[in-house]
């Protein structure tokens, strides 16, 4: 007998070396093959039985967890107090089933999977369940991906990205009011610095001031100075393209509706495109960097390819555009002559005084063409529609209203 | 042009509205039973032969039906895209008055009226018209011209025609009527004008067999032969129609006047009307002003029996300048859209028409209609107007931040189509996932990639020198020129391709194709919000996908976007497509990608467009039929004109309300018209 506690303290001890050695060598995810645990050193002479002997036994008191990987089976350790969470375990169908929610990780794990794995009946599977629930081992999560599906999760892990669906997502539902916000302010940062503030010559690039058709010349009052920095004193004599814009070839003026022409804009002011080869068109690095800045993402890190994400939903937005100068990808704003150039503090403060609630949150009024104008081009009806029809141009309630008849 | 029943019923709307009812009765049986002769006619029309006779005499003069006879047997068919073509007239007449001066408009609004002319009986006409201004001058009475009759479709041109606007002589005629042939503004009719084209390949295509090829055509070699001969024969035919321009050009008084006035020839457009009225009393149009009466010695006089008529694939050539320079100021600016619209005239000039015909003019070296494949720097700088400011319209930087090199880059091929259509979303961005940093020429011929730029072209790297570092630099006008050029280069849209050092050129296939997305994406914007647009173009650069990988790219809540793809695929801006998962095709397991076709999109718009034409002239009719008094009384002689007096305050109230109306639709009507145009036509 005492032979036998003697063995059994040498493999204590034994246990013990092997376990810490291991701890010593690499984290939890780590995995060991049998030459790495001999290499260990722990094992008087490479003894692979005693080996054998100490890591079945480490393996019953759940310290290590066999894994068959492809070169045959390895183990990587579990730390002391989860291990004890298991041998505390009732029986042998709770462990089992606290194993297979454990190996899940981050990503949690639906019931039915871990009954189907174990090939157990479903009440065991809800017993064991709620068993682990009550000593508070699992939690249940949402995942994105199956909001229907009930799924587990051990209880001390945060639920993996792609559970909860990344920054984007609170409480498994799509954070739109977060994402606009980031937006708009990805957005003012990327026009301000892909375009050139500058001074409008007169008014009249405006195409909704502009005079329908026939254009004449304008009264060639000096323009205001294009920009502080603009020093062309010949300005009086020479005339802008907007001045004489219909008389020679561009331009057949738009239907005035239709000009997409900027909402807010105080007077005088236009974004002009930079010159070709402009090197400083704002990078995702730069952007992330300003939103890490701002800190208004104070409980969620976003990293570059999350805001790449936001960048992106811009660019199908049609609002800004990728360019590429010298390999540096930067992006700029579209259209810049027909941006507002109302500043974000002013614009925030009259949405929340109210003004402008109708207008785009950002951007411009989208263009208008023929389509978009003519009452048939939104008409709810348009396929009914015929002449002599129930509903034909005769008794047109659309064309009434855009006539203002 | 594919006529499909919306654009049959909208030609023979326009049709009724311009030359009355029983010639739009005619062609609409035309167009929708096909070429028939006199007697189908009859019994399909139920019209006597008098009517019948003179329903078919307007619709030949103005060049809306081919014909042709056989033994004493001639058959009818309608020519959809003239009829078309009539919504565009006073399009046509505008772009005329800016880029030839308001008497040249004058000339080719006569020239509409009347349909074919023979030149003679354009020359009696205004003959006519001198004498009796030069006798109401003298009397200093009111005249009254027969009023055109497509005033309210064009706008207004009930302007009060100021003697400047007149032509003075037959001489001056004689001189724009050769101005705008050597435009191909206007061309000549010939014996093959009125075929249809289908008649016209397959009598060239029989004669080339009965010439060539007696005993038939064989093998790929013969084939090949086979076909450039027709092709031959069929160019031939084409370029008939431009005989008179062809003969003007060898009699040299273009080119002397090309000497005399190199470089602002091109633009007498613009002075045409910025000093046309000060020298309008010769002047033909501004730039020959000085001149006028010099150089209408040198044209010849025109054949009095030659027969013209105005040539609308050139027109449209023109029409389509136009709308890119609009996109452009759009997208850039105004001053950059100023330089595009010089650019584009000259690069055109010599393009006869916006579609080249596969058939004809695939692989045609120096054709004729091709035209000059770029513009020089100086070419443009010369035809720049001195009084337009070059300097504004772009940003300033410091030169430290401008990457020349990059600005400058050569491009020598066009991009690559394929590539292309990602490149229209995407930019460079589109094939680089890879990251590589070389990469910033994609979509264009990898060939290319290592041509290093020319910095030195335009002794730029000199005037970046001048200004120090950190200040904007002080540019001169080639300088300031080059600024637009290369912006317009470095667009997303590709406005503009360098093609060489100093050499600039548009691609205008693909840049149609973007400005062509562009329109899409207005009409789903509009119809199907921010979020619609999204999806659509998310789909465009990726090709297709399932829902799920759409909503993680779009970042939209599952239910938004099925509801919003539901809705798109409704309204024909998206498709979708089952795959099957295994060959037992079960459904429920299926793949089902969505993906948007560009093609048929279009072809949906298009159709909506003429619908909506059709609906705006309909209402119009319903219109006129409510205020019928009111109008049947200023169609009395003692009340026309004197409206406002004559007439009960009231009723005068009803007839300027219903003007209004009736120039809002026509607007609107010719807004679709824009979008036509775009789609179907440039
Ligand atoms: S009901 Fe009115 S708006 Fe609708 S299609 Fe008919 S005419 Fe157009």
């Amino acid at each position: 007998m005492a032979g036998d506690d003697d063995d059994n303290a040498k493999l204590q001890i034994l246990k013990n070396a092997l376990y810490d050695e291991a701890r010593n060598h690499g984290s939890e995810e780590r995995l060991f093959t049998q030459k790495d645990l001999i290499d260990l050193g722990v094992i008087p002479d490479s003894n692979l039985l005693l080996l054998v002997k100490v890591v079945q036994s480490l393996c019953d008191d759940r310290l290590l967890v066999g894994v068959s990987s492809g070169s045959g089976i390895a183990w990587r350790w579990r730390n002391r107090e989860d291990a004890k969470k298991y041998t505390s375990l009732p029986n042998e169908e709770t462990m089992m089933v606290y194993a297979v929610i454990d190996e899940a990780g981050a990503d949690g794990i639906w019931n039915r999977t871990i009954k189907n794995k174990l090939n157990m009946h479903e009440n065991l599977v809800k017993q064991c369940i709620k068993h682990l629930e009550t000593k508070g081992y699992i939690a249940s999560m949402k995942n994105v991906e199956h909001p229907n599906k009930k799924m587990y999760i051990k209880a001390n892990l945060r639920p993996s990205d792609r559970a909860t669906g990344g920054p984007w997502f609170t409480e498994g539902e799509l954070d739109t009011a977060f994402i606009d916000q980031l937006k708009e302010i990805i957005f003012e940062y990327i026009k301000s610095k892909s375009a050139y503030l500058g001074s409008l010559p007169g008014q009249s690039a405006n195409p909704a001031l502009r005079p329908p058709r026939k254009g004449t010349i304008r009264g060639t009052a000096p323009s205001a100075p294009a920009s502080d920095a603009d020093a062309a004193s010949a300005r009086g004599t020479k005339r802008a393209a907007t001045d004489i814009s219909n008389d020679d070839s561009p331009a057949p003026a738009r239907a005035p509706e239709g000009g997409g022409a900027p909402a807010r804009r105080p007077p005088g002011k236009v974004y002009l495109p930079m010159p070709a080869g402009y090197r400083h068109y704002p990078t995702v690095p730069e952007i992330a960097q300003l939103i890490h800045d701002t800190g208004i993402t104070n409980n969620t890190t976003l990293g570059e390819a999350d805001i790449q994400q936001l960048v992106d939903v811009l660019r199908y937005d049609g609002l800004i555009e990728p360019i590429k100068v010298n390999g540096r990808r930067g992006y700029r704003v579209a259209r810049p002559t027909k941006q507002d150039t109302v500043s974000f503090a002013k614009r925030q403060k009259d949405r929340e005084a109210g003004i402008g609630l109708d207008l785009p949150m950002f951007g411009m009024e989208p263009p208008g063409n023929g389509l978009t104008e003519v009452p048939c081009g939104r008409c709810p009806v348009f396929e009914l529609c015929e002449e002599g029809g129930p509903v034909s141009p005769a008794n047109c309630v659309y064309f009434d209203q855009w006539l203002e008849i | 042009m594919e006529v499909t029943q919306n654009a049959a019923e909208l030609c023979a709307l326009l049709i009724d509205e311009l030359y009355g009812e029983l010639p739009s009765r005619i062609f609409a049986v035309l167009l929708s039973r096909g070429r028939s002769n006199l007697a189908q006619l009859a019994q399909y029309t139920s019209m006597n032969p008098r009517q019948l006779r003179h329903g078919l005499a307007v619709l030949i003069q103005y060049n809306l039906l081919f014909h042709q006879s056989d033994g004493g047997n001639t058959v009818y068919e309608a020519n959809a895209a003239f009829a078309y073509n009539l919504i565009r007239t006073g399009k046509i007449l505008e772009m005329v008055e800016s880029s030839f001066g308001p008497v040249a408009k004058d000339v080719m609004q006569n020239l509409m009226i009347s349909g074919q002319t023979r030149v003679s009986d354009l020359l009696a006409a205004y003959q006519i018209k001198i004498d009796r201004t030069k006798a109401a001058a003298e009397q200093d009475m009111d005249i009254e011209f027969p009023e055109f009759k497509l005033n309210g479709v064009n706008g207004n041109y009930h302007e009060v025609k100021k003697p400047d606007h007149q032509v003075k002589s037959t001489a001056q005629l004689n001189s724009i009527i050769c101005r705008l042939v050597e435009a191909e503004l206007i061309d000549v009719v010939h014996s093959k004008s009125f075929q249809s084209p289908d008649d016209i390949v397959k009598e060239a295509e029989s004669q080339v067999v009965a010439n060539y090829f007696p005993n038939g055509v064989k093998g790929g070699k013969g084939k090949a032969e086979y076909e450039q001969k027709v092709a031959e024969a069929l160019r031939k035919i084409r370029s008939e129609s431009k005989s008179l321009k062809r003969k003007l050009e060898s009699n040299g008084a273009a080119s002397k006047r090309r000497k005399l006035f190199a470089g602002i020839g091109q633009n007498g457009a613009s002075n045409g009307t910025a000093n046309g009225t000060a020298n309008g009393s010769n002047g033909v149009n501004g730039a020959n002003g000085a001149n006028g009466a010099h150089e209408e010695e040198m044209d010849p006089a025109l054949d009095p029996k030659q027969v013209i008529r105005i040539n609308y694939e050139k027109c449209l050539v023109d029409l389509r300048n136009r709308r890119l320079v609009q996109f452009v100021c759009d997208t850039l600016g105004e001053t950059t859209g100023y330089v595009y619209g010089v650019l584009l005239r000259i690069l055109t000039k010599q393009l006869s028409r916006c579609q080249l015909d596969p058939r004809l003019d695939i692989a045609e070296d120096g054709n004729e209609n091709q035209g000059p494949a770029s513009v020089t720097s100086n070419e443009l700088l010369d035809n720049m107007k001195t009084s337009i400011d070059l300097s504004l319209g772009i940003g300033k930087a410091a030169k430290n931040i401008i990457s020349s090199r990059a600005a400058e880059k050569i491009r020598e091929n066009p991009p690559k189509p394929k590539l292309f259509i990602e490149a229209a979303v995407d930019g460079d961005a589109s094939a680089d996932e890879s990251e590589s940093d070389d990469d910033e020429s994609s979509d264009y011929d990898s060939d290319f990639e290592e041509q290093p730029a020319a910095p030195a072209a335009n002794g730029s790297k000199v005037k970046f020198a001048d200004g120090a570092a950190g200040k904007e630099q002080r540019m001169d006008r080639p300088m300031q020129l080059r600024q637009h050029l290369l912006l317009l280069s470095e667009s997303h849209q590709h406005f503009l391709r360098h093609c060489g050092t100093n050499e600039w050129t548009v691609d205008f296939g693909p840049l149609l194709q973007i400005q062509r997305e562009a329109e899409l994406d207005a009409v789903i914007e509009r119809t199907s919000g921010k979020d619609g647009l999204r999806l659509v173009r998310i789909l465009r650069t990726n090709g297709k996908m399932d829902e799920k990988a759409l909503q993680n790219i779009a970042l939209m809540r599952k239910g938004e976007l099925q509801q919003k793809m539901l809705e798109m695929q409704r309204a024909g801006f998206v498709q979708i497509q089952e795959v099957p998962r295994d060959n037992k095709a079960d459904v429920k397991k299926s793949l089902f990608l969505w993906y948007v076709d560009l093609e048929s999109s279009s072809t949906m718009m298009l159709e909506t467009s003429y619908k909506s034409m059709v609906r705006c002239l309909q209402v119009l009719e319903v219109l006129r039929q409510k205020e019928k008094d009111v109008l049947m009384l200023t169609k009395r002689t003692d009340v026309k004109g004197r409206e406002k007096d004559v007439m009960r305050k009231e009723y005068f109230d009803r007839y300027s309300r219903f003007q209004a109306h009736e120039k809002q639709l026509f607007a609107q009507v010719l807004r679709l018209d824009d979008l036509v145009a775009l789609l179907r036509d440039f």
